[in-house]
Order: C-alpha cells, then sequence, then structure tokens
C-alpha cells in the first residue's frame, strides 16, 4: 500500500481536482441558469423526440394515473414508454444496449433519457406559460 | 527493438485490449446508478501502450482496438460513441504525460484518459439528441471513471514494473526521449 502512496506525484492530485471540477461544471451552469425560472406556476413537460423530431409532448405537473404505450421506431423496433404520475421512463425497449431501460424514472427538469440506437430522447423541459401572459396582460 | 518486434508488440497490445474489452462486454455492470458506465478495462492496455511505445505507435494500437471490437459485435452507434470517447481520451492522455515522470505518475495519466472517455461519449450523446443537458449525467460518469481510473493506473504500475519485457520497453522508450532531449 505505502508503495502506491508513494507513487502518487502533485499533478495527479492536481488532474483530480481539475477533472472533478470540469465534470460538475455543466451541473453549476444549468442550476444557474434555472434558478429562477421555476416558480409556483412552472410545469414540467416531458417532450419525446426521435430523429429530431417531436413525437409527443405531455404535461407531467399535475399527471395522475399510470399510462403505458409503445413508440413504433421502424417495423421491429418498439419503445414502450410508461407514465406514472408525474414521472415517466422506458418501461422496455428492443434496443441492443437497455441503458435507456436501466436509466428509470425521471420527473426533474434537465434529465433526460436517451436511447442511441433508436435516437430516441425523452427531455423533461420547463414552462412558464401563464406566468408570462400575466405579465403581458397586467 | 527492431521493426518486427514492434509490429509484433503493436499487434499483441492491440490483440490483448479487443478481448479485454469483449470479456467486459460479458460482465453486467454492477451499479445500478449508473446505466452505461463502465470500467474501461482497456484502459490498462493504452496506458502500457504509451509507456513503452511512440506516441504515433500508441495511437495505431487504439485504432485497430477501436475498430476491431465493433467489427466483433459492436454497432453504428456504440462505435460513434466509443469512437469520440477513444480519441479525446487519447489526446488528453497524451497531454498529461507530456507533463513528465517528475510531475504525473501513470495514476493520473489513467484517470484523466477514463473521465475524458466519459466527456467524449456525452458529446457525441448531446449532438444526437441535439440537447446539451445530457451533461448533467457527467458527475456520476467522472466519479466512476475516477475510481476506475485509480485502479487502472496501479495495476498498468504494477504491469509495467513486473512483466520484464515491459520494464525493457519502457526503458528502451524513455531512453529515446531522454536522447531525443539531448
Amino acid at each position: 500500500m505505502k508503495e502506491y502512496v508513494k507513487m502518487i506525484r502533485p499533478w495527479d492530485v492536481i488532474m483530480m481536482i481539475i477533472l472533478v471540477l470540469v465534470s460538475l461544471f455543466p451541473v453549476i451552469v444549468f442550476s444557474y441558469y434555472q434558478s429562477g425560472t421555476i416558480t409556483e406556476d412552472t410545469t414540467f413537460i416531458a417532450v419525446i423526440s426521435q430523429d429530431n423530431q417531436i413525437i409527443d409532448e405531455i404535461t407531467l405537473t399535475g399527471h395522475v394515473g399510470h399510462e403505458v404505450f409503445d413508440i413504433q421506431i421502424d417495423e421491429h423496433e418498439i419503445n414502450t414508454i410508461e407514465i406514472k404520475d408525474e414521472a415517466i421512463r422506458i418501461q422496455g425497449a428492443t434496443c441492443s444496449d437497455q441503458v435507456c431501460v436501466r436509466t428509470g424514472f425521471i420527473s426533474q427538469p434537465g434529465e433526460t433519457i436517451i436511447c442511441l440506437p433508436h435516437k430516441l430522447v425523452i427531455e423533461i423541459k420547463t414552462s412558464n406559460g401563464e406566468s408570462e401572459e400575466m405579465i403581458i396582460s397586467s | 527493438m527492431t521493426n518486427n518486434q514492434r509490429l509484433v508488440y503493436i499487434a499483441l497490445l492491440a490483440a490483448q485490449a479487443v478481448i479485454i474489452s469483449l470479456v467486459e462486454r460479458a460482465i453486467p455492470f454492477p451499479f445500478a446508478i449508473a446505466p452505461g458506465a463502465k470500467l474501461g478495462l482497456a484502459n490498462v492496455i493504452t496506458c502500457v501502450a504509451l509507456y513503452t511505445l511512440s506516441t504515433k505507435d500508441a495511437s495505431k494500437v487504439v485504432a485497430t482496438r477501436l475498430i476491431l471490437a465493433t467489427l466483433l459485435g459492436g454497432t453504428i452507434s456504440t462505435f460513434m460513441y466509443s469512437a469520440s470517447g477513444a480519441i479525446l481520451s487519447f489526446l488528453g492522455m497524451w497531454g498529461v504525460k507530456k507533463l513528465g515522470p517528475n510531475k504525473v505518475s501513470i495514476i493520473g495519466v489513467s484517470t484523466t484518459g477514463a473521465v475524458l472517455h466519459n466527456v467524449g461519449q456525452l458529446f457525441v450523446a448531446s449532438l444526437i439528441a441535439k440537447t446539451w443537458t445530457v451533461f448533467l449525467y457527467l458527475p456520476v460518469l467522472s466519479f466512476i471513471g475516477i475510481l476506475s481510473g485509480i485502479a487502472i493506473g496501479i495495476s498498468a504500475h504494477y504491469l509495467l514494473e513486473h512483466v520484464e519485457k515491459l520494464q525493457y520497453y519502457k526503458y528502451l522508450r524513455e531512453a529515446k526521449i531522454n536522447y531525443s532531449m539531448k
């Protein structure tokens, strides 16, 4: 054990700190960008798109109940999507890596599920539609 | 090292890397928190190649591994994924190693490789998904990447210290660098 500790050079530690900072950078930028935009009126919308074309938009805020439906990619390829209350997931897929299925439920803005082989993306976006209208009308 | 020895050595490293990545693909990943995360065991070979071969030859090892691993059971999407990851991590490892053996050890090199591999993969994912929010997933991947990078750095160090031929090739490589610096 001792010889491995002795092996560490100063830049090893510096590189690790840099790498941690770099990997936290997107999260910091995102939370800075999001802060203040989420209010009581904000609704979360799940946007399902395939090959950059939006297939469906589902309002998650206030959604109750349980829904399961299929998205047909082509003749043999299917993604099964499940919405349970305010969360959405891919329940099953015919893709090779199953990364999308293992991602599980998402419900927070900025979270994504990606099925790379099928080019299917589910992204949670925010909408402040109502509050903006109020500002204009007042 | 004669030219033939060098060629055989490159081929051997590439073959080992292909086998390691195939075996790794067969291991179901135990951490449910990070789907898509991998241990990146083939990184051992890239580290060893960087320390025993010239940069040009090490890049040949990486390229051969990439193409062969894709042909043996990958798809176009996994190829794009792993290609951008491999290129970015190789450049990063090469750059970090340039700092010199006094400043950085093989642990730092392999950790950089592991994290930059994730960055490269997420870059392709964000291009395909047309959204940069994919990068919010980076901290989870980096955490596993840094841990596995440390473990892989130590095992690569162990190989370089204890396999006689690797020791000798590393010595040759360092002698060559010192010679060209004079």
